[in-house]
């Protein structure tokens, strides 16, 4: 992990390189305006990927392609027609062809290095986690129970433009009934769906999990700071996929239990308090 | 070709009309297919049966003509509620489909009939045509070369056909275990075991058994076709593929017992609650084996014919051993079949 | 001999006149079947391009404008015509371009053979494409979705969307359109694999052959080893649909993943069967503009291969996100990873093919050279989303359609162009106007890239793909990319442009118009070649050059 921290200070240089006309801090989280890298991050692994992708594959990536586009500008200029009249006749280099097998194959392992870590540790979700909300993906909304509490369950649907004007929240990603979680707390999420295919998508926790009728998938985040988080569902479900957001909202214990309290106080059962809200 | 002489053995075909006949005829039968499965134009008695008392009434209306329809739609308070367009464009729809149900509606069979049909006849002349070339001397050795890589091929690809079928079904038996995950509480607890609950599985050692050695006997009477033919020996010949055929004639009817044997018993079925996919993959597996034995047969008793024409010479045979060589396929995939649907997960 | 006057390069051949239908539709030509698959590439791609042209402009600015329930429909109708977009430009455009169209040009050509070795399959390869994309056509006009016409599940056809989710026939045509598309490529790849290993001329073994035909033979190869699953698959939601079988519908025990396994076990090698001819026309090109032999010939035959063959154990990538095992993750993304060395040496190779070369800038070499540069782009995102540890973040995203298009729209459709540039005066006969071929290229080189690089942008803040309408804060990527896509339809129009004007000024071409560099036999024919070339098989002489 050592690795990873090493490569999360230069990944805060390579973000503040690239994200010139970006604001780190904004109020309303996810995607930001004219934003040319990952959105801002909001949990550990988050921020992991975001290290991952700016420290170690930004610059591997954009290093390839420049050396790429020098070499090709280099031999237009070096060895055109006018240059150079006379074409060489060789074929072979085989020191050279080894080198340009080797070093791939340790830039490679250099990736994987990084990779395989934070895939196991976003992958595996740890063994103590605090609540477990289930998903269920629909045609087309997002519904949400908390097992663990006496089975509250809400209805998520988008909120119209004029009701996300209304509640100044941003539109198409707003929805009438956010999944409110405690913050720093590990959440487990089980998943799954009741019609075609949906995904849950949550870039800023660096959570995408589909939701597969009939399977139940697994996956986990624990957020960092508190705020209201946007997602949106990432496989095609039909005509209002665009349509179906993730909306969550990261709370203090205390709030996260008067919540919880406000929910299982009502005497109306959860099904009818959440559509009602 | 009349210009330079030509100096390859290659075999240069005429221009012929059946490549492009054959996909005029693959294209209406799918066309044809999706108009038997789902109808291309809706039920004229569905479009208009909500707006009568019951479907009775609406079919004595639809008997009485279009006229009958119209004026009995004008007393019905739910079709007076629609606007115009709606009524102008429920009435379209209606004529529309009464005048074409015969024919694109579901469950015709009419358009699949005529592509079929089609492209049975339009193979036939192909390989007509493919039949007088050899003759003409247009199978060289380099081309008889070429004729047996393109089988292989061919058979290659439909190995690969059936990979998937074969992935479908060690999917589902080797990790059983996984769909006792299943969201669906049914699913979970019939497939706690192996095979899933309400799955009789065939037993290995009865008509499969039977099947696999009558299958493998086939392959040595093909083999001693093969030989016979390659000696000259005419009439051993015709007998080896004569068997072959009864053999795969003999295969195919036990096939048919044995499938109507598990349906009959309620084993399992087709599809079906929480286990259908048992069903499905068996089924679709061993009846695509079994449409392959089908043409294959077909295929040995067109070498038959031939056979018994004086097509074939002792060098000059290659249509007969396409034919065995798509019979030993067959064979090979009925052994896979046997060896883990039947004997393994049976 | 009676007939010494008439060598192989005579023009007066008995070629048919191209207004004698027959000679189209009962061809055993290859060069004639060759043609038609690449009117037919250019007709599709102008259909492809045309509905790319829907989307851009749906996605210009938030809201929905296009698909608001007018003339073009709702909101399914921009899934139906994502759909058909991704299907026409990878089944009914660059595969007939690059397989079907060049190939069956070139591949006998340059192995010294006089036509395919089953000519007659060879057009029933071909005008099943037209069977194909019509039965692809009808499905959008015929019930889907309960209401909507057309399917649009997008081209990866994953049930239970594609299945319960449209109950109509629309469906069910496009899984047999797909069958006949895969029949088509499957009987062209057997007429290939026979024709490069049976027709050779004298002289010409395996390991003289141009790279072009390399890459062909690897292609086919893929095609006929991965096609019969998909074939499977689309069988098996045909049955889903209409027979009861249950083999993605969690209900019976099925399971829609395992579709998309399937799906991806052709999917796949699908990318490579698009991008590998394309590297051997890249090879040729270079090769011939640089004056100069490929270099490295063994290790670029054997990176191809390496490609193809790591592209079959690699499919799952895919599949991040569908809750595969942590531990098979890990497998997939190391695979993946292979595959970026191989082609890393064909680029190396391509470079070091150009220095110390003589390089010319003609049309062709600068499609190629910029295939070269986009392509090490698109490379190199793939390998980022090889990563399933950053793929969570942005798959489903724009990332990926930026990938994939700097893949496809710009790399494989770049080595089509370079191709087309290069091959034209030898089809045609006609010399082509090389300045509107490099208005051509300009405009293309610049309106993609304005097109697609912006979407990574998008794709990194999260935009999902397939979305009709997106969120305000994704508006200033998107107007960019419309902006090029306007830019790229000059181009195109430029392009047409170019090959009116070439056939009405009838430039004769002559048998070489490209000189020393180009020392493959098409280059010894006359152009364009006799209706049967190498009555008297060529006896190939290895100059060293490929
Ligand atoms: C022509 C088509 C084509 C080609 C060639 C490729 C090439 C590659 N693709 Fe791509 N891909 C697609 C077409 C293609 N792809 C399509 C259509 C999809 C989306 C389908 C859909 O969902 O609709 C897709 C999606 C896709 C995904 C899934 C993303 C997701 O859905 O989340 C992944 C993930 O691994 C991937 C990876 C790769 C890799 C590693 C390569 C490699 O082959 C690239 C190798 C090349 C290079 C790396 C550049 C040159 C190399 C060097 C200069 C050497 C040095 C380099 C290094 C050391 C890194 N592709
Ligand atoms: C080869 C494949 C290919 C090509 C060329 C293109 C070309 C283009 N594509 Fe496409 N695209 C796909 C394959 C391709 N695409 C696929 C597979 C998908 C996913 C679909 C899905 O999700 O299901 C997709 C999705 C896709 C999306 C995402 C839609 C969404 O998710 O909501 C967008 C959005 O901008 C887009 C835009 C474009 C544009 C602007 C072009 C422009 O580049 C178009 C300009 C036109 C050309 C460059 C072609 C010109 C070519 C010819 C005229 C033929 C010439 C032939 C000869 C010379 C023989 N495409
Ligand atoms: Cu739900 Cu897309
Ligand atoms: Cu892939």
């Amino acid at each position: 992990m050592k690795l990873i921290d090493y490569a999360k200070n230069i990944g805060l240089l390579a973000t503040i390189a690239l994200m010139t006309n970006v604001n780190i801090v904004q109020a309303a989280e996810g995607p930001v305006d004219k934003g040319i890298t990952l959105q801002p991050a909001a949990s550990e692994v988050a921020h992991d990927i975001a290290s991952f992708h700016n420290a170690v594959l930004m610059p591997v990536m954009v290093g390839i392609s420049l050396l790429v586009l020098v070499l090709l500008i280099y031999v237009g200029i070096k060895f055109n027609e006018k240059a150079n009249p006379k074409p060489a006749t060789f074929t072979h280099n085989v020191p050279l062809e080894i080198a340009w097998t080797a070093v791939p194959v340790l830039i490679l392992i250099f990736i994987a290095i990084f990779s395989f870590p934070l895939l196991y540790k976003e992958d595996v979700t740890p063994a103590k986690f605090d609540l477990t909300v289930k998903v269920t993906g629909n045609q087309w909304y997002w519904s949400y129970e908390y097992p663990d509490a006496d089975g509250i369950s809400l209805t998520a649907n988008m909120l119209s433009e004029e009701e996300a004007k209304a509640q100044n929240k941003p539109f198409q990603f707003a929805t009438d009934a956010a999944l409110v979680v405690p913050v720093n707390k590990v959440v487990r999420v089980q998943i799954t769906a009741s019609d075609v295919i949906h995904s849950w998508a949550l870039p800023a926790f660096g959570v995408k999990i589909d939701a597969v009728p009939g399977t139940l998938n697994e996956t986990w985040f624990k957020a960092e700071r508190t705020g209201t988080f946007y997602g949106q569902c990432s496989e095609i479900c039909g005509i209002r996929h665009a349509f179906m957001p993730i909306e969550i909202k990261v709370v203090t214990d205390t709030e996260y239990a008067a919540w919880l309290a406000s929910h299982k106080t009502a005497d109306a059962s959860p099904v009818q308090l959440a559509q009602a809200q | 070709m009349s210009h330079a002489a030509v100096k390859h053995d290659y075999h240069l075909v005429n221009p012929s009309p059946w490549p492009t006949l054959a996909s005029l005829a693959l294209f209406i039968t799918a066309v044809g297919l999706v108009i038997f499965m789902k109808g291309l134009v809706g039920d004229p008695l569905s479009l208009i049966s909500s707006y009568f008392a019951n479907e009775g009434a609406a079919i004595s209306a639809m008997g009485q003509g279009s006229d009958a329809v119209q004026a009995a739609l004008q007393t019905n308070a739910d079709y007076n509620n629609l606007d115009a367009a709606n009524k102008a464009a429920l009435l379209d729809k209606y004529a529309g489909s009464k005048q074409w149900f015969w024919l694109l509606g579901k469950s015709q069979f009419l358009v699949l009939g005529l592509g079929l049909l089609s492209i049975c006849t339009i193979a036939g002349m192909w390989w007509a045509d493919v039949v007088k070339e050899a003759h003409a001397g247009d199978h060289t050795p380099v081309v008889g070369i070429g004729l047996r890589y393109g089988m292989i091929l061919f058979i290659l690809s439909e190995v690969m056909f059936f990979v998937a079928w074969f992935w479908m079904f060690f999917e589902q038996s080797i990790w059983n275990e996984a769909r006792t995950l299943s969201t669906i509480p049914e699913v979970a607890e019939a497939w706690k075991s192996w095979p899933p609950a309400g799955v009789e599985t065939v037993d290995a050692w009865h008509l499969p058994l039977m099947n696999t050695l009558i299958l493998l006997l086939s392959g040595t009477t093909v083999t001693w076709a093969h030989h016979a033919l390659q000696e000259g020996n005419r009439q051993a010949t015709a007998i080896g593929l004569a068997l072959t055929i009864a053999l795969g004639a003999l295969f195919t009817g036990i096939q048919v017992n044995e499938y109507g044997h598990i349906l009959n018993h309620h084993a399992f079925g087709f599809g079906g609650e929480n286990v259908g996919i048992y069903g499905s993959s068996f089924f679709m597996a061993t009846g695509f084996h079994g449409a392959h034995v089908f043409i294959g047969t077909i295929f040995l008793i067109v070498c038959l014919v031939r056979l018994l024409l004086g097509h074939f010479t002792p060098k000059q045979h290659f249509g007969f051993e396409a034919a065995a060589w798509y019979w030993h396929f067959v064979d090979v995939v009925w052994l896979f079949l046997f060896t883990f649907i039947y004997v393994t997960f049976g | 001999m009676a007939h010494a006057a008439h060598t192989d390069n005579d023009v007066h051949s008995d070629r048919p006149s191209i207004f004698n239908p027959w000679r189209w539709l009962n061809s055993t030509n290859h060069k004639d079947i060759g043609t038609m698959y690449l009117i037919f590439a250019i007709v599709a791609g102008l259909v492809g391009g045309g509905m790319s042209g829907l989307m851009r402009w749906e996605l210009m600015e938030p809201g929905i404008q296009v698909f608001n329930g007018g003339m073009w429909g709702d909101a399914h109708n921009y899934n139906v015509v994502i759909t058909m977009h991704g299907l026409i430009m990878i089944f009914f455009m660059v595969m007939p371009a690059l397989i079907g169209g060049f190939g069956n040009w070139f591949v006998p050509i340059m192995i010294g053979a006089p036509d395919m070795a089953f000519p007659r399959m060879n057009n029933i390869s071909f005008w099943l494409m037209p069977a194909s994309l019509a039965l692809g056509v009808l499905s959008t006009f015929v019930p889907g979705t309960g209401s909507g016409n057309g399917f649009g599940g997008s081209w990866v056809l994953y049930p239970p969307l594609s299945t319960s989710g449209h109950p109509g026939p629309a469906m069910d045509l496009l899984i047999l359109s797909l069958h006949i598309a895969g029949i088509s490529s499957i009987l062209g790849s057997i007429n290939f694999i026979t024709t490069i290993l049976n027709m050779r001329a004298p002289g010409m073994t395996m390991f003289k052959m141009p790279l072009f035909v390399w890459a062909i033979f690897y292609t086919v190869w893929l095609l006929v080893l991965s096609l019969p699953v998909l074939a499977g698959a689309l069988t098996m939601l045909l049955t889903d649909r209409n027979f009861g079988t249950g083999f993605f519908d969690p209900a019976q025990g099925g399971d829609p993943v395992m579709f998309q396994h399937l799906f991806w076990f052709f999917g796949h090698p699908e990318v490579y069967i698009l991008i590998l001819p394309g590297f051997g026309i890249v090879s040729q090109i270079i090769s011939t503009f640089s004056k100069k032999p490929v270099f490295g010939y063994l290790g670029m035959v054997f990176a191809m291969g390496m490609i193809g063959f790591v592209g079959f154990i690699v499919w799952a990538h895919h599949m991040f996100t569908v809750g595969m095992d942590v531990n098979l993750k890990a497998y997939f993304v190391a695979a993946t990873m292979v595959i970026a060395v191989p082609t890393g040496i064909k680029i190396f190779s391509w470079i070091a093919t150009m220095w110390g070369g003589s390089i010319r800038f003609s049309v062709p070499m600068m499609w190629a050279i910029g295939f070269i540069f986009v392509f090490t782009i698109g490379g190199v995102t793939g390998v980022a989303l090889a990563n399933s540890s950053f793929d969570v973040i942005v798959h489903d995203t724009y990332y990926v359609v930026a990938h994939f298009h700097y893949t496809m729209s710009l790399g494989a459709v770049f080595t089509i162009f370079a191709g087309f540039y290069y091959w034209l005066p030898k089809m045609s006969g006609y010399k082509y106007n090389s300045f509107l071929g490099t208005v051509h290229f300009w405009l293309t080189f610049i309106g993609v890239n304005t097109v697609f690089f912006p979407q990574h942008f998008l794709g990194l803040q999260g935009m999902p793909r397939r979305y009709v309408d997106y969120a305000e804060v994704f508006a200033y990527f998107n107007k960019i990319s419309t902006i090029g896509y306007v830019i790229t339809a000059v181009g195109v129009l430029v392009f047409l442009l170019m090959l009116l004007e070439c056939f009405i000024m009838k430039r004769k071409a002559g048998n070489n118009p490209w000189g020393d560099g180009a020392d493959t036999l098409e280059w010894t024919l006359s152009s364009p070649p006799p209706f049967h070339q190498f009555s008297e098989p060529p006896v190939f002489e290895d100059k060293g050059g490929h």
